[in-house]
């Protein structure tokens, strides 16, 4: 059912919804961009309508909400162990965009399905997510290529909400949010969220036919360029609405103590330490080799083992890199390197 | 050729005498170095009708434009006369009567600034809007001063040769919870700044008293864990100059102060200069006048009414290091020593 809501009858809707909810959305917090007099748009807890980022694509995507940055999972003492408690236990209510939400069904196949083992933190918010599906602009935004990867639009959301100059239209999707419009005089409207059905960059995902070619991918020379372009800052990771590594660290209070808690933490294959192994050794040293790692891994390596790409085209790490590396032109120009390959196969 | 030129008055005007009889070169004011583009046409319309054709991009950012006949003053007055009121009173909101007599003063010096966080992604400031609204505080006034104003310590502005150096910083906020201890920001700490960050535990540590402000934690964070606060901070340098006989790198006078305190400081150089001067401007960097009067006397009617935020640091006391180009340059009879003339 489709409804059309003023801005202040929008705000009371989220009111009444985030007495039941703790509410997520895209929210700006100026002057905290890379450079100074910009802002940072990220997800938050919001407590109004009005935090609600909704005209720009956020910097950081919807994962931080399922997977922060930083968390304490349990804190440990002479050998007993405490888990963390959770500071709100309400079920989530998260403003995302269709990729968005096609990032965290990727999210579902490394954390619920990967080694037939479901990971019980993740699992137990997961199972509390409601989404809003957020209508995104015509052809989304200009690094967007949503489209090509096929994630530009998805199923599972309790509403679809396009903002608009004087309120927004929904459509409630999940009955059971009903009862949040119902005390309001939501006009009915015809409205469904529109996908976006062409963006401006199209990525042409490349066909690996078999692990020989795999293999020779290995050793393209497309690769050395990132050598001398990429700053292994791991920016382009942060941004990336799928990349779901973590790092386990444990610490202790002082360093006399055994008492201290174990972390979970953010990891990037961009950057150094991601890939040392006991003896020192290092899997891969160069940008270049982890850029290659990085791309097979969302557009080839993923579909192998869950059927669908990793990558959702959002876009998020072309937008976020400062050294202005474009991960859809590395894709593209990939692609046709493959075909290269494939052709010289035949050939023989 | 014979000619009666009061130079002296000419250059009160910003006309710079020339090697070659008879000719000038015309400084235009452009603060923070910044205008709109149109204003070339000002400048291609004089080099080419007065002048030799060609421009100076000024040392100290202004147009020059030599080759000016001193026949032709008096026109090249007239036609900037528009020049100066869209810059200086529409753009810069100075005081001042338009008319065609020129520029009134050539005392306070045009106010240089790098590019700013207009552009730059270094800068901490916007040092275009800082410059314009500084302008007013300072001209016209027959008494020298130079300021520039630099985004970032990096200070590609050289603030550390100005009367009054404004180095545009921040005080980063670490935001512990954002933080993947990659330690990129040490990295870049350690490169291109102070050293003043460590990793431990996979989080950063910070020995804040050396850090310089530039704000390359922030850019270098990919996380966005660095911060710049909402607040605006400044460090202020002073007594800096070039010269044949003493040029001195200034040294640092205030650090974390807010623009208000900029404004404070700014707002009290012509008092100081009346006070060491006794009312007499002359041609003299600020820090002559700060060596004459002694650094407390300085510090004293600088800060006067100036209220300091609660993060600002001032100076207790300041080591000059000078260049000397001709040793014991500072020993002489008692009698040629600069004193600040008594007071009323």
């Amino acid at each position: 059912m489709g409804y059309k809501l003023d801005w202040n009858d929008f705000r009371i809707f989220l009111k009444n919804l985030s007495s039941d909810f703790q509410v997520y959305a895209p929210k700006r917090f100026p002057q905290q961009g890379r450079y100074s007099d910009t802002d940072c748009i990220r997800y938050a807890k919001i407590a109004s309508a009005d935090e609600i980022e909704y005209a720009q694509k956020s910097t950081y995507p919807a994962k931080e909400v399922l997977q922060p940055i930083n968390e304490t999972v349990m804190y440990f003492v002479e050998g007993k162990y405490i888990e963390a408690k959770e500071a709100d236990e309400r079920p989530y209510f998260i403003f995302a965009r269709a990729c968005d939400i096609n990032a965290i069904a990727r999210f579902d196949d490394i954390y619920l399905k990967n080694g037939h083992f479901a990971d019980p933190l993740y699992q137990k918010r997961r199972q509390k997510v409601h989404f809003a599906l957020m209508q995104c602009p015509e052809k989304g935004w200009d690094s967007c290529f949503c489209v090509s990867m096929g994630t530009n639009s998805a199923d599972e959301y309790g509403i679809g909400i396009a903002f608009c100059e004087d309120g927004v239209k929904i459509d409630v999707k999940d009955t059971a949010f009903e009862k949040y419009l119902a005390p309001l005089k939501a006009s009915p409207a015809d409205f469904s969220v529109k996908p976006v059905s062409e963006n401006i960059v199209k990525v042409e995902v490349p066909e690996i036919s078999s692990k020989e070619i795999q293999q020779k991918i290995k050793s393209l020379d497309m690769w050395h360029e990132y050598d001398k372009r990429c700053l292994e800052c791991g920016s382009c990771t942060l941004a990336c609405s799928t990349c779901t590594c973590f790092t386990t660290v444990d610490i202790t209070y002082t360093p006399e103590t055994n008492a201290g808690e174990r972390r979970r933490i953010a990891a990037s294959c961009h950057i150094d330490g991601f890939s040392d192994m006991a003896g020192g050794h290092s899997f891969r040293p160069t940008a270049g080799e982890r850029m290659r790692y990085k791309v097979m891994h969302k557009v080839h390596d993923h579909k192998v083992r869950f059927g669908h790409n990793m990558c959702v085209g959002c876009g998020r790490c072309d937008d976020h890199c400062p050294a202005y590396i474009s991960f859809s032109t590395a894709v593209n120009k990939l692609a046709k390197e493959v075909k290269r390959l494939e052709g010289e196969r035949e050939n023989g | 050729m014979n000619k009666d030129i009061n130079i002296n008055q000419l250059r009160t005007n910003c006309f710079r005498q020339s090697k070659i009889p008879g000719e000038f070169m015309l400084q235009m004011r452009v603060p923070g170095g910044t205008v709109d583009a149109k204003y070339l046409s000002f400048v291609q319309s004089i080099a080419e009708k007065w002048g030799n054709g060609s421009f100076h991009i000024g040392t100290r950012q202004t147009f020059d434009i030599t080759g000016i006949k001193y026949e032709s003053i008096a026109d090249v007055n007239n036609y900037i006369a528009k020049y100066m009121k869209e810059v200086e009173v529409y753009l810069c909101d100075v005081d001042m009567e338009i008319n065609n007599h020129g520029y009134p003063t050539i005392g306070s010096r045009n106010i240089m600034g790098c590019i700013g966080n207009r552009h730059c992604i270094k800068a901490n400031i916007d040092t275009t809007s800082l410059a314009r609204r500084l302008e007013k505080e300072i001209f016209p006034s027959h008494y020298h001063i130079k300021l520039s104003i630099a985004g970032c310590p990096n200070d590609c502005a050289k603030a550390h040769f100005q009367d009054f150096g404004i180095i545009g910083v921040t005080r980063p906020i670490y935001l512990k919870e954002r933080c993947i201890g990659c330690g990129r920001c040490v990295k870049v700490c350690t490169k291109a700044a102070t050293r003043v960050l460590k990793l431990v535990d996979h989080k950063i540590q910070k020995d804040a008293c050396c850090c310089v402000g530039c704000g390359e934690c922030v850019t270098a964070c990919p996380a966005s864990a660095w911060v710049r606060p909402n607040k605006k901070f400044y460090r202020i340098m002073i007594g800096g100059r070039t010269g044949k006989q003493t040029p001195r790198m200034g040294k640092m006078f205030l650090n974390w102060v807010t623009e208000d305190v900029v404004f404070g400081v700014i707002k009290n150089w012509q008092k100081f200069s009346d006070y060491v001067m006794g009312g007499k401007p002359e041609y003299l960097h600020g820090g002559h006048l700060i060596d004459r009067a002694g650094y407390d006397a300085f510090k004293k009617v600088i800060l006067d009414g100036v209220k300091l935020n609660p993060e600002a640091l001032v100076a207790q006391r300041i080591l000059w290091s000078e260049t000397e180009y001709r040793s014991n340059f500072n020993l002489k009879p008692l009698s040629m020593h600069p004193v600040v003339p008594p007071r009323d």
